[in-house]
Formats: structure tokens, sequence, C-alpha cells
């Protein structure tokens, strides 16, 4: 009986702990330090993985796995995605009906600009992807949008992300409304979903590089750079997005809106938390 | 309403006493290997070793699942640890196959048979 | 001093997230232990370990009640959807419950729904847990 009480106490106390310090971490716009979790986030994975260097991360479960990377660097020599980047450039280089084109939309004529994305946009008051952009740029012009997945928009992407490649991944936060739109997606990333009730942090954090049968889930840090990605299981280009929404099907929960506010904050948080490392899209993923 | 709680409780004695409380029957095991290995119902393996033979190439985000006698000594704990895994340790990866409704109560009792064989 | 108030913070947390729900808290216990159709005592009071959906699906197998518990977990569905917290398989299970139903299988058609209702309610349970407990999860 003393045991079991002892034990009790022991159970309180532990879970007294945990909520502790948790109640002063960062879940409050007055109380949330982006910069304090990016540091967070990079020291935790350098604390696990102590022989990755830290650039290593944009290679994501290559990075860590000595195994599967040999592969990988076997399909890098002739990447998949490399019909996809010159389709991008064509698609990039087509004038609208209007006669203008994509350069006119964005900054430095849309060459080397994917690390300023996910951006707040202060006209619009809202986070913008460069998927987005793509869309809002050809509904500007006249012209009708894209899918949000797959396709034109993941070649274009694929092409900007090319033309950035080494650029130092740069997310700004520059007022309340940006950081609001930052704890919102850093609230999604930790939120458990679906009726397997995961959350990202459960596979990308905790459980990266730990076998799910036979898959090794990837480090978050790292993450976004190298989107939009060549899936072999897709068989095809896919955007950052149309994976979020795999993930949500996969722990059997009913995807959030592509392009919608809630992936759009989760896509900037996650593209935060990688800021400091390089661009080097697109990739080629199993 | 008393008369269908008293019918409630007849049958949950029944239903218990078919349950955990008695020795696992050959089917009721071989019916929780068939869970543990299946990729729609339990997949169990996707996270845990266990010394089957048969579960081959698991996946290692759980413990190895052995000595589970000496680890849950009462049945029961174990069975409220697959219902729902959260309550012992709130960031678990694991999903609360009882509490969600992932798995039948029948078929968790099948796993926990299953399990106790190792 | 600062001690003091994050403990006071946690204490009014914990009291604020076991409080809230202390018999289901009780209930999911005992069910997890157990299983269905178990007895148990709370408060003074004699319970039985069946979800409120498996009870109502006990109902007599008839057009009417199997009608009005689809009707119901499509309600419940809706809901979870407003919050943008549905799971992929409820459609679905609605729609096998409505197949049943037309087919004539009261009974299986009420069971498929209670099923059907009780994932709803678990996804709104899980968006309102998830307004509170996301910050254990982050690394500090």
């Amino acid at each position: 009986m003393k045991i079991i009480k002892s034990l009790l106490v022991g159970a309180s106390l532990a879970l007294v702990a945990s909520i502790t310090q948790a109640a002063s971490s960062g879940n409050t716009l007055a109380s949330v330090d982006p910069e304090a979790d990016r540091l967070a986030m990079q020291s935790f994975f350098q604390k696990r993985f102590p022989q990755v260097p830290l650039d290593d991360y944009v290679n994501g479960i290559y990075s860590l796995d000595a195994g599967s990377r040999e592969q990988w660097e076997e399909i890098e020599e002739f990447p998949p995605y490399e019909f996809d980047i010159e389709e991008g450039e064509i698609l990039f280089n087509t004038a609208f009906a209007n006669g203008k084109s994509y350069a006119g939309c964005f900054a430095n004529a849309g060459i080397g600009i994917r690390q300023n994305f996910p951006r707040w946009d202060e006209s619009q008051g809202k986070i913008v992807t460069l998927e987005l952009a793509i869309n809002q740029c050809r509904e500007a012009n006249g012209e009708k949008k894209l899918g949000w997945k797959k396709g034109k928009i993941a070649q274009i992407s694929a092409y900007m992300a090319y033309t950035s490649r080494d650029n130092v991944f740069d997310v700004q936060i520059p007022n309340d409304e940006a950081k609001a739109a930052y704890l919102d997606g850093k609230q999604s990333f930790y939120t458990r979903r679906g009726q397997l009730n995961m959350s990202c942090a459960n596979c990308h954090i905790a459980g990266a590089n730990i076998l799910i049968r036979a898959d090794l889930p990837g480090p978050t840090l790292g993450h976004v750079t190298h989107f939009p990605v060549f899936r072999s299981k897709w068989g095809e280009l896919g955007t950052l997005q149309r994976r979020y929404g795999g993930c949500q099907k996969n722990v059997r929960g009913v995807p959030q809106k592509t392009q919608g506010e809630k992936f759009r904050n989760l896509e900037f948080f996650q593209t935060y938390m990688s800021n400091g490392l390089v661009v080097n899209g697109p990739g080629a993923r199993k | 309403m008393r008369k269908s709680i008293i019918k409630h409780a007849l049958l949950g004695l029944v239903l218990v006493g078919a349950s955990t409380m008695t020795l696992a029957s050959a089917d009721q095991i071989a019916k929780g290997k068939a869970l543990y290995l299946n990729k729609k119902a339990g997949n169990c393996i996707a996270c845990h070793m266990i010394p089957d033979p048969d579960a081959k190439l698991p996946g290692n985000q759980g413990p190895p699942l052995v000595a589970m006698k000496a680890r849950f000594p009462d049945p029961k704990v174990l069975r409220a640890q697959i219902w729902d895994p959260t309550v012992k340790n709130p960031t678990t990866i694991m999903p609360p196959f009882g509490k969600h409704w992932i798995l039948s109560e029948d078929d968790i009792d099948a796993i926990v048979a299953y399990l106790y064989q190792y | 001093m600062k001690k003091t108030i994050s403990l006071v913070a946690a204490l009014m947390m914990i009291s604020g997230v076991v409080a809230a729900h202390p018999f289901n808290e009780a209930f999911n216990e005992q069910r997890a232990m157990y299983g269905k159709g178990h007895s148990f005592t709370w408060d003074g009071q004699t319970y039985i370990t069946d979800h409120p959906e498996e009870v109502a699906a006990a109902a007599e197998a008839n057009a009417a009640n199997a009608t009005k518990l689809l009707a119901s977990a499509k309600a419940k569905y809706a809901e979870v959807m407003a919050v943008d917290f549905g799971w992929t398989l409820t459609k679905n299970l609605l729609k096998s419950s409505n197949k049943a139903l037309e087919a004539g299988d009261f009974r299986k058609s009420m069971n498929i729904s209670a099923q059907a209702e009780y994932h709803s309610r678990m996804g709104i349970a899980q968006y309102h847990q998830s307004q509170t407990e996301w910050i254990m999860a982050v690394p500090e």
C-alpha cells in the first residue's frame, strides 16, 4: 500500500514537472520566442545525433542513415526530377496571354528567391507560400489557377528552388500578426490528429530515424529545404503540402485544406525552423 | 431502464468470464497474432519486435515485446496499455487502440493473449 | 517566486484537465482493463463500461431506431468536421450503415452507426485536448 502511495506521488510529481516546464515555454503570443524555438530544435537534434553536421540536415533522413544514403546518392547521380526542372524553366519563361510572365510577379525576376518563402504578406494579411504566389501571379495576369499538389505548379516551384540552391533560408517574422501565424503553425506541428492520434512531432522529432516497419521518418530539421520532391512512391514530383495531406491521411485524419490557412502557417513554422540551412530543392525521396 | 442495466451487468459478468480472466484459447492466440501482423489491423509489428519467427522485419519505435508476464503480471494492466497508452505516457507515438476504437474489444483481448505467449 | 507561480499554474492545469471529466477518466480506466459490459461503482452509483453509443445501439432493432441512430451519427460527423478533426474511416462507416439500413439489416446498421458516432465524439475530444496538450511535446 505504501509502495503504491509513493508510486502515485512519484507519478503526480512527474506530471507536475512536465507540465511546469511546458507552461512557461511558448504556447501564447506573449511567450512564444521563434528564435529560441529554432535553436532548441537544432540543439535537440545535435544532442541526439552528435556526429551529424548541422548543414547536412538538408539531406533529410539521408543525413542520419548511412545505409539509405548510399542508395539515394546513386539515385541523385541521374536525378529523377531533372526533366521537371527543365519543364519548370520552360513554363516559368512562357509568356501569359497578356504578354507578361512570372518574372514580373517576383523580386529579382523570380530567380534565387526560394529561401524567402513562405513570407508574411502585409497587404493580404496572411502567409504566402511560393506555390500560392505562383497561382496569385497567374490570376493577376488573367490565367487560371494551377492544381496545388503536382504537375505544373510543382515543376515551376522546382525550377525556382533550383535557381536558389545554396541560398540560405531566411524566413522573417516582421510583426505580431506574423508571429501569431507562426504560433498557429507551431501548434499544428505538435497537435495529434486522426484516429491514430499522431502529430508531426511524433514521427519527425521523437521518432526520427527510428524504424516504422521498414521506413525511417526523417528529422523535421531540414525537412522543407529539398521540396518539391520527386517521390518514388508517387512516381512523380509533388509539393510539400501534398505531403502534408498524405501524412494526415496516413494517421487516418481527414486532411486539412491544401494551401488553406492551417497548412500555410504550418509551412511557415516548419520553414522557420530550418532558417540557416540552404535550399537544395528539388530533391529525390523514397 | 433498470432492467437494461441489470441485463448489461449480467452480460458483463459473462464477457469478463470469457475474456482475459480465463486461459486463452489457441484460436484467440492465432487471432491475436494475425492482428499483430496485419497492416490494416493492429500492425503492432510496425513498431515492436516480438520473438515470434513469423514476425519478420519489425520496426523499433516501441520497446521489444519480451518477458510480458514478468513486465505485466496483471494482464488487465497490459490490456489498458494497449487501450490507451497516453495515460501513462502523454507524448507516446502509440495509438490508443481501444479509446479510438481502432480495434474491437475482442481484438484487444486476442492481442493480449498473443503477447502473453512471449 | 517564479517556481511558486509555475507550480500554481501547473496545479491549475492539472485540476483543469483532470477535474473536467473525472467520470470519463474512471469510465475509460475501467473499459481499458475490462472491455465492454463490465460494471463498476463511481461516486456511489453503478455503471456499465458500455459507450453511450453502444447502449443506444442495443435498443430494439427496427427501421425507426436505425434511421434515428444514423441521423445522429451524421450530425456528429458534421460537428467534428466543423472543427476540422474528422477521421478518415467515418465516412465509409456512415455509408455502410446506410447500406445495411436500406437492406433491412437494422442491427448491423445500428452497430455501425454507434462506431461512427463514437469516432466523431472522440475527434471532437481530440480537438479540445489539442488546444492545451500540444505544448508537452515541444523540445525545450
